[in-house]
């Protein structure tokens, strides 16, 4: 066990030093210090029992290739080894990023769904980067988010144990967020990432656990011979629909009573099937990022503001009633890009692509009673088609008038048109 | 009001840390005092783990022996709620009447009835004696129950005087059995055993089948390495197995 003191100065791989100024917070493995480097404040992550060589090496690769995507707090800096361990520097976490366990405690809530969207995209985004940089994460669990309520924003951290995939860091995971195949003994791959992976989004969308129902909570006592069957061997989905001995719990699981038949049909379609005994039996099949990021389009797609109460719903194919006030939307106009469908209601943000900014605002002419929309690229100029053939530029901040028959394209590839047919 | 304002807390499992604390009247004086001191000082911490951990909400119990024993709160409270009352030393040491206790209270009619389950509880007996009492079918009693048997279980022996052989037969393995010499150290280990007791479900484990007392000793180890003043036994851990649980 080494600890650090203030002042301590700590060498840097490469040259350079950071300077303990305080302590932050310690976990498992190690204590994560406030530091200065080079003028500063970096956080620094010290081994409280220095993982071994191979650890060390792994860790100088993954800082020398740089981070999958800028939704890593990725390590930025190795430390020589020293005072008996070693450790590594990364940016500090921004003061409005929660951890996600604070949302499962409802100490932290989501602005939006507009914002738990953009988190999940970005949870996704980040999974599909890191697998596509040829590693696998190997602990995905409720401990390595942090979100901006506000925006839905996400920082993945504890990126240490990132390695190739197929290779061992020694680490399992975390009961509850571990794949079955893991829970038997296997060794964490980007399958099991996965598998975590959709523990997580089912988490946030639902904010209960995916296989926590009636017959967990009857296990008085959690021992880790029960951790094994019901994360395990005799997993089974609170929703299974052939089997129903595990349902969620009036009272106890009341999250994802209230939200499951309120989310759209799509997301309960593809948790169905993403925690059917076939997939968590056959970690191969499961559903990678890239569709999983198509699914939450799907999702952003078919939220809109509620014209009545102003507030957030999702639109189905047979249901167009807002969820909480009860009201009929009126979804006549609509903008068609290619074989998706964005419903056009004041108020409502539109995304073309799977970034997580909004490209389109809904607004309205109150005196034309006409909606219009409001081009929110920075750069990026439309170029409108009216029904009588006329060419229009729609330059960034501008607006154009939502009217059935005009085709826009939103960028080189991107091309729609409005249209009021049913 | 929308979906999202709605939400509640997801729910937790409720992990109960036991303090079994011997207060015959050997510990008169500067060990009770120690004992006091530091109970009083990992309740915050306590307090803090839980209110971070979203797996599992942490609840203190207390039972102190002496002739008799006495559990200091009636059921399990939040660390917050536990207000510590002073224990006092005197007499004899009852051992094997607190573990019948103990086991009288391991059940659902007793103290694990939380509505969303628990988790095997932590308990950690502080002694700095022997038994004066029926030790053996007190423990034979208390080997019985199965939350007993899933339990992480630590004993702290203050002092050469404690029978070790006894706190290794409570806790299954004399790994688990770790010995202070001072009363700073036995303030330091009681706050390490019971931080990482607590912690240790909410964390990512390195390995699959170490259980969850193995992985607590194995902190408390290298921990102990940093106190002066506390060492743990050198002997190899017995074989203890909870497979018969269930």
């Amino acid at each position: 066990m080494a600890e650090l003191k203030t002042n301590d100065r700590i060498t840097l791989v490469g040259g350079g030093s950071v300077k303990i100024k305080k302590e932050l917070g310690r976990g498992g493995q190690g204590i994560v210090y406030l530091v200065d480097m080079n003028g500063k404040d970096m956080a620094l992550k010290w081994y409280l029992n220095a993982p071994d060589n191979y650890f060390y090496t792994n860790l100088n690769n993954n800082i020398l290739n740089g981070a999958p995507s800028d939704a890593f707090l990725w390590p930025k800096a190795l430390t020589e080894r020293q005072c008996g361990s070693y450790g590594y520097v990364m940016d500090l976490r921004p003061k409005n990023y929660f951890e996600f366990g604070n949302f499962l405690m409802a100490k932290a809530k989501f602005a939006s769904f507009d914002a738990m969207l953009n988190a999940a995209m970005k949870i996704c985004n980040g999974f599909m980067m890191l697998h596509r940089f040829g590693y696998s994460y190997q602990d995905l669990n409720d401990g390595n988010f942090f979100i901006d309520p506000k925006t839905g924003d996400v920082l993945i951290c504890d990126n240490d144990n990132v390695m190739p995939q197929g290779e061992k860091s020694g680490i399992m995971g975390k009961a509850r967020y571990m794949a079955p195949e893991v829970v038997a003994g296997g060794i964490p791959d980007k399958y099991s990432d996965r598998y975590s992976l959709s523990v997580i989004l089912f988490m946030l969308f639902y904010a209960n656990h995916p296989l926590e129902g009636a017959k967990v909570v009857a296990c008085p006592c959690m021992t880790e011979a029960y951790e094994k069957k019901f994360y395990g061997s005799e997993a089974v989905f609170i929703y299974n629909p052939n089997d129903k001995s595990n349902l969620p719990v009036r009272g106890i699981h009341q999250n994802v009573i209230r939200r499951w038949p309120v989310l759209p049909a799509v997301l309960r379609e593809t948790f169905t099937r993403e925690f059917s005994e076939e997939m968590l039996r056959n970690p191969q099949k499961r559903m990678i990022e890239q569709n999983w990021e198509k699914l939450i389009a799907t999702l952003r797609d078919r939220l809109v503001i509620c014209p009545n109460c102003k507030g957030e719903t999702f639109i189905e194919e047979d249901k167009n009633t807002c969820m909480d006030c009860g009201k009929t939307i009126d979804i006549t106009l609509k903008l068609k890009l290619g074989a998706r469908t964005l419903y056009l209601t004041e108020g409502t943000n539109l995304y073309i692509d799977h970034d997580n900014m909004a490209d389109v605002q809904v607004l309205r002419d109150a005196s034309a009673g006409m909606l219009l929309l409001k081009n929110l690229s920075p750069d990026a100029t439309w170029t409108a088609e009216t029904p009588s053939g006329k060419l229009k530029a729609v330059a960034p901040g501008e607006m154009m008038p939502v009217k059935a028959g005009i085709k826009v394209s939103f960028n080189q590839s991107t091309k729609g048109e409005i249209t009021d047919n049913h | 009001m929308s979906l999202l304002d709605e939400t509640v807390e997801i729910p937790r499992r409720t992990m109960t840390l036991f303090f079994v604390i011997d207060t015959s009247g050997s510990m008169a004086g500067s060990k009770i005092g120690a004992v006091n001191d530091a109970v009083v000082n990992v309740l915050p911490m306590l307090e803090e783990i839980s209110a971070e951990n979203p797996d599992a909400e942490i609840k203190v119990a207390a039972l102190e022996f002496s002739t008799t024993c006495n559990w200091l709160y009636s059921e399990p409270k939040p660390a917050n709620e536990f207000v510590w009352q002073d224990v006092q030393a005197s007499a004899l040491t009852s051992l094997g009447a607190a573990c019948k206790e103990l086991a009288s209270k391991l059940s659902r009619s007793g103290f694990m009835k939380a509505a969303s389950g628990s988790f095997a509880p932590a308990i950690i007996l502080l002694s700095d004696g022997a038994p004066t009492d029926d030790f053996e079918s007190g423990l034979a009693t208390l080997k019985q129950n199965n939350w007993f048997k899933a339990a992480i279980k630590v004993a702290i022996a203050i002092g050469d005087d404690a029978d070790k052989d006894v706190l290794t037969q409570f806790t299954g393995t004399n790994e688990a059995v770790f010995t202070v010499h001072n009363i700073d150290a036995l303030k330091q280990i009681i706050r390490v055993v019971a931080v990482t007791s607590s912690q240790i479900g909410s964390k990512s484990s390195t390995a699959g089948d170490t259980t969850k007392q193995e992985q607590v000793i194995a902190e408390v180890k290298s921990a102990v390495d940093n106190i002066g003043g506390a060492e743990v036994a050198s002997a190899p851990a017995s074989t203890a197995s909870y497979d018969d649980w269930d």
